[in-house]
């Protein structure tokens, strides 16, 4: 058993694969597959790729024109009817339109009638697609697949290694991590998951055998204005930051559910959160505003 | 630390077999040829008990030993083609019932065949394999040949799986010609060429129901037309057809904690000669690591008599036979496979011990003198080119 590690840059961050393989040349054959479906994914969903499906979505807004789509696609819109309904309305793939109002790089807080003037925009129950095709009934209206890609593309490296022979496979795209079975010597994969506040210290170390871990936080966008933090994470019907939990991180069998249910958490207010993550029954570590750590992870006997 | 699951809570059964019908979690539905070639050899030894004076006339004799190897080998061609190649040798010897009489005390004792029959069977299999989105065909030709016994068959088989990927339905048909030339001299036989038809069909659906859990169904049919006697047992006349029915029923569970899988696989046969049977297997598939699985397993089988089976044959009726096989009776078989890979190889190891008794089944009957037990040993060594 050799151990191999790969580096690489996918969907806006940096990406890695960490593996144990008994054969480095069949290695070699599993990364080529699992790198080139990470960006298959990315080239189909990113909306920063013109000719991406995404883009061809959005650009067709307003028009009444229905753009075709293929089962995965088909697939990751019930999937996020799912969640949007599951989440009571909270995890919407068309709010990011909502970002045109919100800079938080500027340090400004936008108007009340900016957002107003966005919110129509807003809407899961807008969008009308089926099987065959999506539309976006209203001119400007965006969708964004970044709220489940980035997982599902984890899971989908993790299911190409192991598909091609690697027993024994860790995939992280930026955070977003899916194992393929756990390392021959112990129990699975460490993993430590970042403090909100001080980047390069840990909050948690965890083990993951198998299946997927992800983490939303406000941490990575935020500002603050007289003395209140405004994070990123916006709800699709005020359209203001939730001002719920700073993080979140779940275990799932998938990662796809695992990044969906931290979503979820960080949407709901602090307490609601809480409630989630409890009522889901996976193990989960969530961090409130005043940096105080909740969740069965760590008393499970992580540090 | 374990994921621990609480499959209860809705949203997260909601989200969870939401996430399910994407492509990525359905390598396991996704119909492809198999990417590298494999070849595989097995060697069996099948070993009965011998028989023992009070159950045979002349006192205990020996039954039947076969030893069997079997070379397998599977390859991609083209895209979406694979061929296999299965040959099998076997040789048998030994001595099996000729016919049952009557003791002194009245109890019925088989007479052997006396002099040891021996026998050598070569069989040649070629299967080419079509592979689509959606699920793949099959069709192949099997040609069987033994000093007494010519068979040739072809068979058509596919599966079909349902746009989620959770569903497989699947089909086959086949035909097999065979031809039987008894080989005289050890006993006297009852024809001296003999042919027969058997045409058959299949059809099962195979759907996933949980992320842990798999259950299937299956009917078939068969019909057999031809001489259907077995020409080396004395006192033996069987009808010229037979129509038989199975239905069966399988469930896979796997245990994430135990790293185990349960099969549990039910089937039950009935046919037009009044012979029925329940099976039931139970197997415990064990993945010790990564490289080793063991596989303890148990087999409970029961059978109705055939309408014309008496163990002293009632030769004034139309149809009679005294064969052991078409007696009542009950049997377990039980037994371990061992499996272990090595880098490309794959060697496995199996054990199984088949017991039978009258008294052990759900049906009633005449015991037959002439019921066996045996002993089966495996050896495999399986190569995967990549």
């Amino acid at each position: 058993m050799q151990r191999v590690d790969h580096s690489f840059k996918a969907m806006g961050g940096p990406a890695r694969f960490r593996m144990e393989v008994d054969d480095v040349g069949l290695a070699d054959v599993a990364v080529t597959a699992a790198v080139a479906e990470v960006e298959r994914l990315e080239r189909k969903y990113s909306r920063y790729l013109d000719d991406s499906l995404t883009s061809r979505i959005n650009r067709a807004a307003g028009t009444d024109e229905v753009i075709p789509v293929d089962a995965e696609t088909a697939g990751l819109l019930h999937y996020a009817t799912t969640v949007w309904r599951e989440s009571g309305g909270l995890f919407d793939l068309t709010s990011g339109v909502l970002r045109r109002a919100w800079d938080f790089r500027s340090g400004r807080l936008p108007g009340q009638s900016e957002i107003d003037a966005i919110l129509p925009l807003v809407g899961w129950d807008k969008v009308r697609w089926d099987e065959q095709g999506v539309s976006l009934p209203l001119k400007d209206m965006e969708l964004d697949f970044g709220g489940c890609v980035k997982e599902y593309a984890a899971d989908s490296a993790a299911a190409q290694l192991q598909r091609h022979g690697v027993q024994c496979a860790l995939v992280d795209l930026a955070g977003d991590m899916a194992a393929a079975g756990a390392p021959l010597h112990g129990p699975g994969w460490p993993i430590g998951i970042r403090h909100p506040r001080a980047r390069d210290s840990a909050a948690a170390t965890v083990i993951l055998p198998k299946g997927g871990l992800a983490s939303s936080g406000d941490y990575e966008r935020c500002m603050e204005i007289d003395g209140v933090r405004y994070g990123h994470i916006l709800n699709p019907t005020t359209g203001w930051p939730v001002g719920g939990l700073v993080a979140v991180s779940v275990l799932a069998d998938q990662c796809l559910v695992a990044g969906s249910a931290a979503t979820v958490g960080m949407l709901k207010p602090a307490s609601q959160g809480l409630e989630w993550l409890e009522g889901l029954g996976l193990p989960w570590l969530a961090i409130d505003m005043d940096l105080q750590c909740h969740g069965n992870l760590l008393e499970a006997g992580s540090h | 630390m374990a994921a621990q699951k609480n499959d209860r809570n809705p949203a997260l059964m909601a989200l969870t077999s939401s996430a399910l019908l994407l492509p990525a979690y359905q390598s396991v539905q996704a119909d492809a040829p198999p990417e590298f070639a494999e070849a595989g050899m097995q060697y069996s030894k099948y070993k009965e008990d011998d028989i023992t004076g009070k159950k045979a006339f002349g006192g205990g004799s020996e039954r039947f030993d076969i030893d069997v190897a079997q070379f397998h080998l599977l390859a991609p061609v083209l895209d979406d083609w694979s061929v296999a190649v299965d040959v099998a040798w076997e040789d048998m010897s030994g001595a099996s019932p000729w016919f049952v009489g009557e003791s002194a005390s009245g109890d019925p004792k088989v007479i052997m065949s006396g002099a040891s029959i021996e026998d050598t069977r070569t069989e040649v299999s070629v299967t080419t394999r079509y592979y689509f989105d959606r699920g793949n065909g099959g069709l192949s030709l099997t040609y069987s040949d033994e000093d007494d016994y010519e068979s040739k068959a072809v068979a058509f088989d596919g599966a079909f799986n349902s746009a989620d990927g959770m569903t497989t339905y699947s089909g086959a048909i086949s035909y097999s010609d065979d031809h039987i030339d008894p080989t005289q001299g050890a006993v006297p036989t009852n024809t001296t060429s003999a042919s027969k038809d058997i045409y058959s069909a299949w059809a099962g659906v195979t759907r996933i129901v949980s992320k842990r859990a798999i259950v299937r169904f299956g009917l078939s049919y068969t019909y057999r037309d031809g001489f259907l006697t077995d020409p080396y047992k004395f006192r033996d006349s069987r009808p010229d057809e037979r129509k038989e029915w199975v239905a069966s029923g399988g469930y896979r569970r796997y245990f994430e904690e135990q790293n185990s899988a349960l099969h549990v696989d039910y089937r039950y046969f009935n046919d037009d000669w009044d012979v029925q049977s329940h099976t039931l297997d139970v197997a415990w598939v064990w993945d010790y690591s990564p490289a080793v699985t063991y596989t303890p397993f148990i087999r409970y089988y029961t059978q109705h008599e055939a309408e014309f089976f008496n163990n002293l044959a009632q030769r004034d009726q139309r149809y009679f036979a005294d064969d052991y096989r078409l007696s009542a009776f009950g049997a377990f078989s039980y037994g371990l496979r061992a499996s272990r890979k090595i880098q490309n190889w794959e060697v496995s190891v199996d054990a199984e011990r088949y017991q039978t008794d009258e008294s052990w089944g759900v049906f009633s009957g005449e015991e037959s003198p002439g019921l066996v037990d045996f002993w089966r040993y495996g050896i495999g060594l399986n190569y995967i080119f990549k």
